[in-house]
């Protein structure tokens, strides 16, 4: 009698085990927060059992799924050929998810003031303390007050990554910091000349403004929908996930779950673009 | 048996000690084996250059204590002053629940008033000096007063009611109006029970971590250049605490150099708030004897 009430549950658990597929998901944590909470969701209502992780960033979801130690990789960034022929066997496939614009914004002051596009230049200037001052762009005297977005933010890599071509070669400052993004928005809204680093889906062009992107013939470019989907705008990186081939088992409704509308709208929560503002 | 008891409970709480302590220094090792005493006066602090000097936030954290001390601490004597020797003991035990309710009230309901309103009023109070936010040192010690205010009261009232009646009647009798008993016999005897309520505060003050992070600004490496002007407390900062509790504890995690920096700074805070609170304590019980 103890020894079948012992056995059963073990059964049971061994039972479970072989029949529930564990898929396993790394990578980006920019895109790790919508697909997290997909997962979390699946858990609840399928009883899917999906493991999420973040080890590595994009480039950690490359390599574990390009090793087989996961099925679904999260990347922030396109494959490179680079990977693609370290793992010769391996069929990327990337899934188009949404896309990560950020936008460079300040507050209600420095926007009537007329500042309302920046050169990466002037930028690069502000980020390394040589211009402290709005009216050395063009506004009103104001000292600039800049935040910066903590490090670890996958906005603050998009931004590192255009001004200075990889978060590495960024250099070190000292900057009071903000986190999450209504924390930096708040901040930027509630302080004179404020500039700081905000997913575009939050600049509400009421409390805080988008700058454009002055290039160098001065045309500006401005964070729209369009402009990010047409690649115009440069602070902007598409989010993925990637699969071995064709998704298989587990990865398939996650996936077409993230595609459907409802996980859409979990990417608009995070402060990303759904496939459907890319148009 | 009770004693035996004691005894082993005791140890427990001094392993427990030791042993925290311990930890937190032989996770921080490493640091201490790149930077040596350099990782306490280094002033610049870079994680990706495993550059670690924990000065700024030493500096920060001392400063943001101080402020709290010196806006709660008249205030917390006054407050004291009036329930230890003003009050009807009935009054007074109201009055003393009342204030040791407010040293219950979680942090980050601190935190959330001084967002709401300390940020703001000092932005715009200061608005003259120029502050570039309403996030400064200023501004942490100002909340930091509030939050520490009941620490003092409390204990500076315990204090005062810890002076003989029989001396407060003497004086009383030799014909010292109620003012100048409290100034001549009250205070001088609750000396070391007052100033180990500062102190007591001031450890608090330095541990306070969630209320410090949302008002601070967070900002590294920010030493001011004349340690006598009061313009350096309109700037933003960092403490121990606030950097602890950022978003650099994960990203250090995993990564040896950083995590022994960051646990190093553990360590500093751990030392600090543990001296100041012996020396608190090790104050009152002379004001007992």
């Amino acid at each position: 009698m103890r020894t079948f009430s012992l056995a059963l549950p073990i059964l049971a658990l061994a039972a479970c085990t072989a029949f529930a597929e564990t898929l396993k998901v790394n990578g980006s944590t920019t895109v790790n927060l919508p697909v997290a909470e997909a997962a979390e969701i699946l858990r609840a209502e399928q009883k899917l059992d999906i493991q999420v992780d973040t080890q590595g960033g994009s480039s950690g979801g490359i390599s574990m799924l390009g090793d087989g130690l996961v099925q679904v990789g999260m990347a922030s960034k396109p494959v490179s050929d680079d990977d693609r022929a370290r793992y010769p066997t391996v069929k990327f496939n990337e899934i188009h998810i949404g896309e990560d614009a950020v936008a460079l914004i300040v507050s209600r002051d420095v926007w009537d003031g007329g500042v309302h596009a920046l050169t990466r230049q002037q930028i690069k200037d502000i980020y390394e303390s040589r211009i402290t001052n709005w009216k050395d762009v063009g506004g009103k005297p104001q000292r600039i007050a800049f935040f910066n977005k903590e490090p670890g933010r996958g906005t603050w890599e998009v931004f590192a990554h255009w001004t200075y071509g990889s978060p590495k070669d960024a250099p070190q400052v000292s900057f009071p910091e903000v986190g999450g993004n209504e924390e930096t928005r708040n901040k930027v809204a509630g302080t004179r000349g404020a500039l700081s680093q905000l997913s575009s889906s939050w600049a509400d062009g009421k409390n805080v403004f988008a700058l454009g992107i002055k290039l160098d013939d001065g045309t500006v470019i401005e964070p729209t929908s369009e402009n990010i989907s047409t690649k115009k705008y440069p602070l902007s990186r598409p989010l993925f996930l990637l699969t071995n081939g064709e998704p298989r088992g587990v990865a398939k409704p996650l996936i077409e779950f993230v595609l459907s509308e409802r996980g859409q709208e979990l990417i608009k929560k995070h402060g990303y673009l759904r496939l459907k503002d890319l148009k | 048996m009770t004693r035996a008891l004691s005894w082993f409970f005791s140890l427990i709480a001094l392993v427990g000690i030791a042993g925290v302590v311990g930890l937190f220094a032989w996770q921080s090792v490493p640091v201490w084996q790149q930077e040596g005493w350099g990782y306490l006066t280094g002033v610049k602090w870079f994680f990706r250059q495993h550059q670690f000097g924990a000065l700024p936030m030493i500096y920060g954290s001392v400063a943001v204590a101080a402020v709290a001390l010196l806006l709660a601490a008249p205030i917390g004597f006054g407050a004291a002053i009036f329930t230890a020797e003003y009050l009807p003991r009935r009054l007074r035990l109201a009055l003393k629940i009342l204030i040791e309710l407010l040293a219950g009230v979680p942090s980050v309901v601190y935190g959330l008033l001084g967002i709401l309103l300390l940020r703001d009023w000092v932005y715009d109070a200061f608005a003259r000096f120029d502050p570039l936010s309403g996030d400064t040192l200023l501004t942490a010690g100002a909340l930091l007063a509030v939050m520490v205010l009941p620490t003092i009261v409390t204990l500076s009232d315990d204090a005062l009611r810890g002076v003989s009646s029989a001396q407060r009647q003497t004086a009383r009798s030799l014909g010292l109006t109620r003012a100048e008993t409290i100034f001549s016999v009250s205070l001088p005897q609750a000396k070391a029970g007052l100033g180990a309520a500062l102190l007591l505060a001031f450890g608090r003050a330095l541990g306070e971590t969630i209320a410090v992070f949302l008002v601070v600004g967070r900002q590294d490496n920010h030493l001011p250049a004349s340690l006598f002007s009061l313009r350096p407390l309109l700037e933003s900062g960092q403490t121990l605490t606030s950097k602890l509790g950022g978003s650099e504890t994960n990203i250090a995690y995993g990564e040896p150099k950083h995590w022994a920096a960051m646990a190093g700074l553990g360590l500093i805070l751990l030392v600090m708030t543990g001296v100041v609170t012996l020396l608190g304590t090790g104050f009152g019980r002379r004001s007992d004897a």
